[in-house]
């Protein structure tokens, strides 16, 4: 697995590809003890067509693991009878070079596990909360990482994609402790091919961590790393080496209580606004997507500072690299999420692209800059006009064809212009031409030939802003898998006892998901309070329109849901309609409300 | 009126040849040798078999220089014309003097385009001699061929015009000039016949006396080497006068190619007309009879035979024959009252006779006027020319001899005129 896009602005950006393997199906054993999980799992996986067998506790783990040939294991380390780690242990044990499964360990505690000398029998850690998505994507890679292994059937140790180490927690520079905030450094706890645990509590949007520290100089490039870890790009860059510049948010480099009354400010401002962002971008996949997030949560435009050490001599307020910002603003602009505004236009190297090109005069037929300027003079009596240099003897002007001396300027001789003499070619003209040659490679351009390049400073628009707090349903695109890490707990305890009765008689059921596209209009025009109202209005009738056993209405953060059982997505639809009008009865503001009806289909 | 004309009619009829030359004796003297000159020329023109081209003379290198200010509107369609001829020239120089306008860009952009070789603009104006010994000083060819921007050219053109310079004597060569928009006014279509008929034709006529006196400034080739020894182009007005009067008197040789063709515009109305050929006729005399007036001194060093002869022919038939115009005029009221407007009108009537019979005759030698446009334009010509220019003429010298006028002449720059000879 590599980290390729945001280093290299060729690719298009998606982090963290899996390479082209086609997925297969796997065989997994899910050891948990707690059912709602199981359920969850067991749903998400067989959904996306692997084989899931479940077991409650460590002792019927171990049996299953050695009955069986399973290609991955999620072991919850703190099953009854035997703990994740003692199961992971007791099978490496008696391997005898049996092939073994991929061990995963579910845990809340990733700290503990890995001070837990145990740690070194896992492939891979991943903590609770579970995000739905991780494992499913997780398992698909260690099956592939099983399957290359098995190809190269080299017996060198397991390729770890990520360096689990338990990093101990940096010291801070003394302005700094104090503050009472978590901060997460560079590179100890993120760096270029390492996260620690911290640093992956934080790649799952744990609120709990406030800012970047950066103890080491290190290149853009490098930093760029930060961008397909998830939602490490939210969080403010704090630059201790005093060598980033306008990369980093701030320059903590020189301390005091001047510094530290800037890092509170810093701090409180992106944790405020990380807190409405919505979890579709601060979970997302998506380099554009992040970059909107970034933009949103920094409250600041991405502003373009001449940069004389980036090829495209810009670069941005931000730790990806000019050309990569500039791609990816601009299809947010396209899509209406950004708006730009005009900072320059340089001219690029017509072969290489690079904006580093260095000026010059030249002559027009050798192009050598090697030019010296020959003034020319006019003898009125005789009408000679040529260049200087065939009149001037020593200190005296003789004119060549009548043989007087000039004296007079104005009276007996002018200088109606001046020629430019190429050294090189001997060729003359009254102008010279401009010339580009570019310093990456080489390439020469005439000044008209030269193609331009447009660098735009990017602000977050309306749209941008809706998007940022909203996530996809903002935009009115249709059918996007929820994220079960943002319902309400009640909704998703009830979606599991839904999914358990899916998985044994196949009932089917519908979860609706309501979402208020007036929400900002109302709040800015009538004020938080009255939408609120409105708001709860709906959802009262609701609830008073739908049977109270069969149905469950729940209120989240931004969208409210229902949990429609019995009934599946095309039938609940054909409701819709119904269901709005009961929901508005005696409202006086139109919350623009819209339902988005999801299955147990779209649950992987 | 009808009773005069029949008067007139009988008087005329009962004069006897003598009287008759006493009555015309204007006409006689200075109307009738003219003629008789084209007629000369057109003999001995039709004589001769059809001159046979021998193809390309190698004359060696051929720069093409041009001088003009604030000509951005015609330098391109000169410059495309020169590019499209059969003998294309090895390098054409052009010299912004001086412009106010664009022509300076259009140089530059023509010269990218590679349709000129150089291209120099100067920020303030020397005037045409200088701006045209700025680009020869430029230009690399021993062959020099000065045009001006508003030309346009036949496809043959520079080829005819070199080729006299493939003998050695030859110092210069003048192109055959014609009017390119004579169907513009009356004025431009009388000047197309006086071109034609006085210009063409009478430079035909000196071309084979070797009285070729003034190569002309719009079309004129040089040998470089002649043009260097005799100092290139002086100061001052009628500098292509000047340039040709001065290689003949260092013993070069001038010709006149009738078979190379430039065309151009010429001025319209009557003022324009009016003013420029004041100008001519301003700066002919006072090159003729000041700067090279040894010219007619028979103990100085440049006298010679051939130069007489063109000189006196301005002499006479130009400045006597203005001068004495306006005394025949006033004698002829004397002498007959009021029978003098008929006497002139017979005159007039004998002289578009001649006009008639000039004008086939130049028609058929310089098929490329397009004479048969022009035909009905005749009548208005000899009036044009036996009246008009010839008061034109007097007038100009008048000013030259008396008042100098000369050295106010915008053509060239003030500051060159306080110090020019």
């Amino acid at each position: 697995m590599t980290l390729a896009s945001p280093l290299d602005p060729d690719q298009t950006a998606t982090p963290l590809e899996p390479e082209a393997h086609p997925v297969r199906a796997c065989k997994v054993l899910v050891a948990e003890d707690s059912s709602i999980t199981q359920d969850l799992l067991k749903l998400l996986l067989n959904r996306r067509g692997h084989q899931v067998d479940t077991v409650t506790d460590g002792i019927e783990a171990l049996a299953a693991l050695r009955k069986n040939q399973y290609d991955i294991a999620l072991l919850d380390f703190h099953l009854p009878r035997m703990d994740g780690a003692q199961i992971a242990a007791n099978l490496r044990k008696d391997a005898n070079g049996l092939r073994l499964p991929r061990l995963v360990a579910i845990t809340a505690d990733i700290e503990g596990l890995l001070a837990s000398p145990s740690s070194e029998n896992f492939d891979h850690i991943i903590p609770k909360p579970l995000d739905i998505y991780e494992v499913g994507k997780l398992v698909e890679e260690q099956a592939d990482i099983a399957d290359r292994q098995l190809e190269t059937a080299d017996v060198a140790p397991k390729p770890r994609p990520v360096e689990l180490k338990a990093a101990p927690v940096p010291v801070e520079p003394s302005f700094l402790q104090g503050l009472g905030y978590h901060f997460l450094a560079w590179p100890d706890d993120v760096g270029p091919t390492r996260l620690s645990a911290r640093g992956i509590q934080a790649t799952l949007g744990d609120p709990r961590f406030d800012a970047l520290l950066i103890t080491e100089p290190v290149s853009k490039a490098e930093l760029a790393t930060i961008w397909p870890r998830k939602a490490l790009y939210v969080l403010p860059v704090i630059d201790l080496t005093g060598t980033l510049g306008g990369t980093a948010d701030l320059d903590g480099s020189k301390s005091g209580a001047q510094s530290s009354g800037e890092i509170d400010r810093l701090v409180h401002e992106f944790r405020d606004r990380r807190g409405s962002l919505s979890h579709d971008l601060l979970l997302s996949d998506d380099l554009g997507d992040q970059l909107l997030g970034r933009v949103y949560v920094s409250n600041k435009p991405l502003d373009p500072i001449y940069d004389p050490s980036a090829k495209g001599l810009v670069s941005y307020n931000t730790t990806l690299i000019g050309s990569v910002v500039a791609r990816e603003a601009e299809a947010l602009c396209q899509r209406g999420l950004l708006k730009r505004e005009f900072f320059d236009r340089f001219n690029v190297c017509v072969r290489c692209d690079s904006a580093r090109l260095h000026v010059r005069e030249e002559c027009s037929k050798c192009h050598s800059s090697n030019l010296i300027d020959e003034p020319y003079l006019h003898h009125f009596k005789c009408a000679f006009q040529g260049p200087e240099s065939e009149f001037r003897h020593g200190n005296d002007l003789i004119c060549p064809k009548c043989r007087r001396e000039l004296l007079n300027f104005g009276f007996d001789y002018d200088r109606p212009g001046t020629m430019i003499v190429c050294q090189a070619c001997g060729h003359a003209a009254s102008e010279p031409v401009v010339g580009f040659v570019c310093l990456d490679c080489g390439a020469h351009a005439d000044s008209e030939n030269c193609p331009t390049r447009d660098v735009y400073a990017y602000r977050i628009t309306d749209q941008g802003t809706g998007f940022a707090e909203y996530g996809e349903a903002f935009l009115g695109e249709t059918r996007h898998a929820l994220r079960f890490t943002e319902l309400p707990i009640e909704l998703v305890v009830a979606m599991n006892a839904e999914a358990k009765k899916f998985n044994e008689d196949k009932t089917p059921f519908t979860l609706v998901n309501i979402f208020y596209r007036n929400a900002r209009a109302i709040t800015a025009e009538h004020g938080a309070n009255q939408f609120a109202q409105a708001r709860n209005l709906f959802v009262e009738n609701l609830r008073a329109a739908l049977h109270p056993s069969s149905d469950l209405v729940v209120q989240g953060q931004s969208y409210d849901f229902v949990l429609l059982k019995g009934i599946d997505p095309k039938e609940a639809q054909e409701d819709f309609d119904a269901l709005k009008q009961a929901g508005e009865r005696a409202l006086r503001l139109d919350l623009g409300v819209k339902f988005q009806a999801f299955g147990p289909e779209d649950f992987s | 009126m009808g009773q005069l004309v029949t008067d007139g009619f009988n008087f005329l009829a009962s004069q006897s040849g003598e009287s008759l030359f006493r009555l015309f004796w204007f006409v006689v003297i200075f109307e009738i040798p003219r003629y008789t000159l084209s007629f000369m020329a057109v003999a001995a023109i039709s004589v001769r078999t059809e001159r046979a081209h021998p193809g390309k003379v190698n004359v060696g290198r051929i720069s093409v220089v041009i001088a003009g200010h604030n000509e951005e509107d015609t330098i391109e369609r000169c410059v495309v014309s020169l590019r499209e001829q059969s003998l294309v020239p090895d390098e054409i120089v052009v010299v912004s003097d001086g412009s106010t306008d664009r022509m300076p860009q259009v140089l530059s952009a023509l010269q990218r385009r590679g349709l000129i070789q150089q291209a120099h603009s100067t920020q303030v104006r020397s005037g045409k001699s200088a701006a045209v010994n700025l680009a020869v000083g430029r230009s690399t060819g021993n062959i020099v061929v000065n045009v001006d921007c508003d030309c346009t050219f036949d496809r043959h053109a520079l080829r005819d015009i070199v080729e006299p310079l493939a003998d050695p004597e030859v110092g210069a060569v003048s192109g055959n000039i014609i009017v390119r928009n004579p169907e513009v006014s009356l004025i431009s279509a009388c000047q197309a016949i006086e071109y034609m008929i006085s210009i063409s034709q009478g430079k035909q006529a000196s071309g084979l006396t070797d009285q070729v006196s003034c190569v002309s400034g719009a079309f004129g080739a040089f040998r470089r080497e002649a043009l260097e020894r005799v100092g290139g182009l002086d100061s001052g007005g009628g500098e292509d006068l000047d340039v040709t009067l001065k290689l003949r008197t260092a013993g070069w040789k001038a010709r006149f190619a009738p078979d190379a063709i430039c065309y151009t515009d010429v001025p319209t109305t009557l003022d324009a007309l009016t003013r420029q050929r004041f100008r001519w006729e301003r700066d002919a005399v006072r090159l003729r009879n000041r700067k090279h007036s040894d010219l007619l001194n028979p103990f100085s060093s440049r006298f010679s035979v051939l130069e007489l002869l063109h000189e006196l022919d301005f002499l006479v038939f130009n400045v006597f024959a203005a001068a004495i115009f306006p005394i025949y005029i006033v004698w002829l009221f004397v002498t007959y009252g009021e029978l003098t407007p008929v006497i002139l009108m017979a005159a007039q009537v004998g002289m578009w006779g001649l006009d008639a019979l000039t004008f086939l005759l130049a028609a058929w030698m310089t098929p490329k006027a397009n004479a048969f446009a022009l035909v009905l334009y005749l009548p208005a010509y000899s009036p044009f020319y036996g009246f008009l220019m010839r008061f034109v003429r007097l007038a100009a010298y008048l000013q030259e001899w008396v008042f100098k006028a000369s050295y106010h002449d915008p053509y060239v720059p003030q500051k060159v005129h306080r110090v020019r000879k």
